[in-house]
């Protein structure tokens, strides 16, 4: 039966970019955030001492300015090429928080002490549209200050040396914000709330069914029907492979994610 | 030659047998004079001083005797023999004073060049050659340019000059009889705790940052306490001398950081960022951080536990009512 695309291929790959690269950065980056665990040491050794762990942190830190420049240069295309500036950016498909979002938070605490009924969804929920701007956040934010680390000398030419002082802080303080958030409210939001639990493969196979769609978005769905693109909306399912492939690939990602979450928690509560 | 001649005449009327007892050795070596001559009571107030000679100076089982040669201190105490303390000789082989043995150099130390011989009293004795006190003095017959720059140090001076038992002598750093050959890794990370033993503060805020960090995992290539701040010759960092003064600071970052600004070297290497007063960008920054920390996690936790209170409860009176 066809299924509704929700995600482009190009999405999927930097998706999967970012989530390899996120991973390699909180395993190489927690080892010396919480130096003093005994679990440090050994994920350290794992890793080819502290310059690999340094090299695999690099490399990740490429990684994720990479798919940063490239999802820029995404919107950019998107907006200007395919959609000729014909785009609302407080409209359905924009990414940008508007009015019913704060609605949407409102009604949703309602639903959950039970006095009223779940709000409607359109293509972006507000939780969806958090998760996606904590991303440029957190990459402007580790982002630059690790860049202050990562060549003390070059900044030390125009800024003071104390500038590395305010850029540890910040660059530990939101690793441990991103790490602690991702592994789990991103992970709950998306793969692990009683209606999609134990995972929802649509990042990987960037379809949903026709009813996904209709329970979960369904302002989305009302107004494809009305706008008359559904039909465009429709694909074929994604192949058998590439879905197992993106299953096996999310449950091995939430795993390490919460192995690492572990180790976070004993360093930050523990040791 | 005449007077061996002596004291070979003299043992062979004293001694009648083989067999005998510490008191027969003074009555030659307990001569003023006597080549070997032994201050009896000084002898019998050290720790070997209820032993009989022959225990040491194996060699010697009858009178006359030859040449002594050199007492070998392990036969007791390697072995942990009738009691003897055994933990300082086995470090002592492990010591880089025991290994320049094989690299064939002939002043090497052994326990004699420091404790002496007949006359050892226990450190904590005014009269020991090993009494705290007395250790830079007794390590620069051997070491006398560390001797001279330790002198000038601010660890010297308050041990030296103003006998502050508090300051660190050689062995605190060197570790008494293990001596770990300067360079050796293991040793320099655990110099970082020991400095971290008085300088309680200072270990605290560098383990805060990526030098202290990496030390902390085991690696000794980061910056370690000495590298910034010296090591016999350490002064105050207010002094002009400091590693870290205005006049060598730069140098010094540059040890490792070959392009280092003056800029650069305004780093703080032990900060606290919980210290408003002295690093208040550092605290502010801090405060932000902890308040989106905790903002960010208390509302998306209540969030989440509310969503699964609330679908997992629609979802089972679903069911109830199929």
């Amino acid at each position: 039966m066809a299924q509704v695309k929700r995600f482009n291929a190009y999405h999927r790959v930097l998706h999967v970019a970012m989530a390899v690269s996120f991973i390699g950065l909180v395993a190489s980056g927690m080892p010396i955030k919480y130096a003093q665990a005994p679990w440090a040491a050994w994920l350290t050794k794992l890793l080819g001492g502290y310059e690999g762990a340094a090299l695999v942190h690099r490399i990740c830190a490429v990684i994720t300015f990479g798919y940063f420049a490239a999802h820029i240069a995404y919107v950019v295309y998107d907006v200007a090429v395919v959609r000729k500036f014909k785009f609302n950016p407080i409209g359905p498909e924009s990414m940008v928080p508007w009015i019913k979002d704060a609605e949407d938070i409102y009604h949703n605490f309602k639903w959950f002490f039970g006095m009223g009924p779940r709000p409607l969804f359109d293509r972006w929920a507000y939780w969806e549209k958090f998760d996606y701007w904590a991303v440029f956040w957190g990459v402007g934010m580790i982002g630059v200050s690790g860049l202050f680390l990562w060549f003390p000398e070059f900044f030390g030419q125009f800024l003071p040396g104390w500038t590395f002082n305010v850029a540890t802080v910040i660059h530990s303080d939101e690793a441990l914000l991103a790490a602690g958030f991702i592994f789990t409210i991103h992970y709950f939001n998306t793969h692990l709330r009683p209606e999609k639990f134990p995972m929802d493969p649509v990042i990987f196979t960037g379809t949903l069914t026709l009813h996904e769609l209709q329970h979960e978005r369904p302002l989305e769905y009302q107004r494809l029907v009305e706008e008359k693109t559904l039909d465009q909306a429709m694909v074929e399912p994604q192949k058998n492979w590439i879905t197992d492939l993106g299953i096996l690939f999310g449950f091995a990602v939430v795993l390490i994610g919460f192995l690492l979450l572990l180790l976070i928690v004993l360093g930050q509560f523990i040791y | 030659m005449i007077r061996s001649l002596f004291i070979l005449l003299f043992a062979s009327t004293v001694v009648a047998s083989a067999a005998y007892a510490t008191g027969d050795c003074y009555s030659c070596h307990g001569r003023k004079g006597m080549p070997g001559y032994i201050d009896r009571n000084a002898f019998q107030g050290s720790v070997h001083g209820s032993i009989d000679c022959t225990k040491c100076h194996i060699a010697i089982s009858s009178y006359p005797h030859g040449k002594a040669g050199k007492v070998n201190c392990g036969i007791c105490h390697f072995l942990g023999r009738d009691g003897a303390p055994s933990a300082q000789a086995q470090e002592y082989k492990l010591s880089v004073h025991n290994r320049i043995v094989p690299v064939g150099q002939n002043a090497v130390p052994v326990c004699q060049t420091c404790h002496g011989s007949h006359y050892i009293y226990p450190s904590t004795d005014r009269r020991s050659e090993t009494r705290r006190q007395n250790i830079p003095v007794l390590c620069s017959k051997c070491h006398p340019r560390e001797f001279k720059e330790y002198g000038k140090s601010i660890h010297g001076i308050e041990a030296l000059e103003r006998n502050n038992a508090m300051a660190p002598t050689c062995f605190d750093c060197h570790q008494e009889h293990l001596i770990p050959p300067a360079g050796d890794a293991q040793w320099m990370l655990s110099l970082v705790r020991q400095c971290g033993n008085c300088h309680a503060e200072q270990i605290k805020t560098y383990r805060k940052t990526y030098h202290g960090k990496v030390t902390q995992l085991g690696y000794a290539t980061m910056a370690k306490c000495s590298d910034c701040h010296g090591s016999h010759s350490i002064a105050r960092v207010t002094d002009k001398a400091s590693l870290l003064s205005e006049q060598n600071i730069l140098a010094t970052c540059r040890k490792c950081h070959p392009k280092a600004t003056i800029g650069f070297t305004r780093f703080y290497a032990h900060a606290e960022e919980t210290n408003r007063a002295k690093y208040p960008v550092m605290f502010y920054t801090f405060l932000f951080m902890t308040v989106l920390l905790i903002g960010t996690f208390t509302f998306f936790f209540v969030h989440t536990f509310l969503w699964a209170y609330r679908s997992l409860k629609e979802r089972m009176n679903k069911k109830g009512g199929e």
